[in-house]
């Protein structure tokens, strides 16, 4: 059975002039469908990096990653967006949202450009707006709504494709506890109930509870890796 | 993606009316350049295209029908005696000056004709008879004359050349490329005021021929036979004087540069905000690319801004131009918009917006989904 994302001594050294910096060294993580999951560590400590490979933006200097499969690492550059297309959707700690698109816009445009249109995307938009609690504020444009409102649209973009891979940067970075917290409760439902797998990049150890699995970096090394109790 | 692009352009509001506003001043300005460069040829040759004829002998190396020097008036009956000439008339065109009613002089083109042929006279008259001409000291003003000499009616006394004539007739359309007011009398009189001439000359003859005979071989056998003068069909002759104009005055290089100046400006101005307004949603358009979306479909958001700029600031520039059109007519001078004028320039507009989006492709092209992860 092919997993969501499987990694082998996923390595990535940058180089900046004669000074090689190992970002990530040899991380093996196996992710499982239907599973939530938090990348834990301080600045620096590689989660972000980590996070970049594992949604084929950046290429790993080393080792191997398959997405459903798939060798990332014997693809070329040109083959990438297909993978994201296909697989990975991503929520991103400035939202991101075009500022002249109402929140309905947004979810469709980003379904448009995962190959989504016409009245079935229309419906997705709005099944996946009412799921995040936005019924009402569909037709509002991002400036007049909260960062927690905004950060759900960003979730209802990234969840209405059917990508089986969501890869969040810091989501809650923006948020405060209580509005962080809702808009992670809401990843993690929609996540269990469509049975799609979720990365999250944070340090926002107030959220801890909500991950199946903790996974811990320092230094671009995984440390440790807690699952949590049933 | 031409709705998401439209959004975007109202969104930013004050952004679009900079560009807009941009667009129109570059797509104006290439318009009132080429309307007015057209118009300045069209009136070149105005009197030559409205001339019935068909060839037009000129003295030697005369490079237009404005400066063209006299020559010997018996090269009339000679032309008359080539056996494919059906018809031929002589024509005086000169420099003259009129003396202004409250004092002070005007420089004026005299075109003296025959009235009773009426070839190289008026086409069209507001005010008047072109034959009254024949019966003495009359002359005809166009009616684009009057801003420079002043409001004149027909039986008003006018000193030409230090002799009094009689205004007997108002024409319309005779507008000079030299802004130089035209005046209409018989060929003889004409003779007489401008003292240069001479009796015994002319400036042009023009010949018609007789019909189902060849203009190109009669053109030939012209040339052959006269000698000291310059033979042209009347296309070549309005052809040649267009040209001296726009091309060895440099007037029009002087146009040419002006366009493309406007051409560039405009590429700048909306280069410069769509650049802006791509940096602006940077992030946006890499997260579009982070989930899987193709460059291409991000260039038809970036391309469609440029067109509605395009299409927008043409429709505007168009009817600014229009109602220059008119203001040109109120003040005298001639500005040509034909519908291949128009089509002529939304091509260029769509190119200079479509050009300067390139800018924001390059950028788009180069984005690193990576920058999404910095914050």
């Amino acid at each position: 059975m092919a997993y969501p994302i499987e990694t082998k001594d996923l390595t990535k050294i940058y180089k900046e002039g004669r000074i090689e910096v190992t970002a990530v060294h040899e991380a093996d993580v196996t992710l499982q469908e239907g599973e939530v999951v938090g990348l834990f560590g301080p600045s620096g400590s590689g989660k972000t990096t980590l996070l970049s490979i594992l949604g084929c933006i950046l290429r790993p200097t080393a080792g191997t990653l398959s997405i459903y499969g798939n060798d990332v690492g014997s693809l070329d550059e040109g083959a990438l967006p297909a993978i994201r297309k296909k697989y990975i959707s991503f929520i991103f700690q400035g939202f991101n949202l075009f500022p002249a698109l109402t929140a309905y816009e947004n979810v469709l445009l980003g379904l448009r450009m995962k190959g989504m249109v016409g009245k079935n995307a229309e419906k997705r938009a709005t099944t996946m707006l009412n799921e995040v609690g936005l019924g009402d504020r569909m037709h509002f444009l991002p400036k007049d709504m909260s960062g927690g409102q905004r950060q759900r649209v960003a979730v209802a973009r990234a969840l209405s494709a059917d990508s089986p891979i969501i890869l969040a940067d810091e989501p809650t970075g923006n948020l405060d506890f209580a509005n962080g917290r809702k808009v992670m409760e809401i990843l993690k439902q929609l996540a269990a109930e469509q049975n799609r797998c979720v990365v999250v990049a944070t340090h926002d150890n107030r959220i801890e509870d909500i991950f199946d699995r903790t996974i811990y970096m320092e230094d671009g090394k995984i440390c440790r890796i807690k699952r949590s109790s049933p | 993606m031409f709705y998401v692009a439209l959004r975007i352009l109202l969104y930013d509001k004050v952004r679009s009316m900079i560009t807009l506003l941009g667009v129109v001043f570059a797509v104006g300005l290439i318009f009132n350049q080429l309307g007015t460069f057209l118009g300045l040829m069209e009136t070149s040759s105005v009197i030559i295209d409205h001339t019935p004829g068909d060839i037009w002998i000129t003295s030697k190396n005369s490079k237009n029908f404005d400066f063209s020097q006299p020559f010997p008036e018996y090269m009339y009956n000679h032309v008359l005696s080539e056996t494919n000439v059906e018809s031929a008339e002589k024509l005086i065109v000169a420099w003259a000056l009129i003396k202004q009613k409250e004092g002070g002089t005007e420089q004026i083109e005299i075109v003296g004709y025959n009235p009773e042929r009426g070839v190289g006279g008026p086409w069209e008259m507001k005010q008047g008879d072109t034959k009254q001409l024949n019966n003495g000291n009359f002359a005809i003003i166009d009616e684009s004359a009057m801003k420079r000499l002043g409001n004149i009616k027909v039986g008003d006394y006018r000193d030409i050349m230090w002799r009094r004539l009689q205004i007997v007739g108002i024409s319309s359309g005779v507008k000079s490329f030299t802004t130089a007011p035209i005046v209409f009398t018989s060929y003889k009189l004409a003779q007489n005021l401008v003292g240069y001439i001479g009796p015994d000359n002319t400036v042009f003859v023009v010949a018609k021929i007789k019909q189902g005979t060849s203009l190109e071989d009669t053109v030939e056998r012209l040339k052959s036979n006269l000698k000291g003068v310059d033979v042209y069909t009347k296309a070549e002759f309005s052809y040649k004087t267009r040209r001296y104009w726009a091309i060895e005055t440099g007037v029009g290089f002087s146009f040419l540069l002006t366009i493309i100046i406007s051409f560039l400006v405009g590429m700048l101005i909306v280069g410069q905000t769509i650049y802006n307004s791509t940096m602006e949603h940077i992030k946006e358009f890499g997260t579009l690319k982070a989930i899987g979306a193709s460059n291409f479909e991000i260039y038809k958001i970036i391309f469609s801004q440029a067109i509605i700029n395009a299409l927008l600031g043409y429709v505007v520039s168009l009817v600014i131009t229009m109602l220059t059109v008119k203001l040109y007519d109120t003040i005298g001078m001639v500005m040509v918009v034909r519908w291949w004028v128009n089509l002529l320039v939304l091509a260029l507009t769509l190119i200079m917006c479509s050009t300067a989006a390139f800018v924001s492709i390059r950028r788009i092209k180069k984005i690193d989904p990576a920058i999404l992860f910095r914050g």
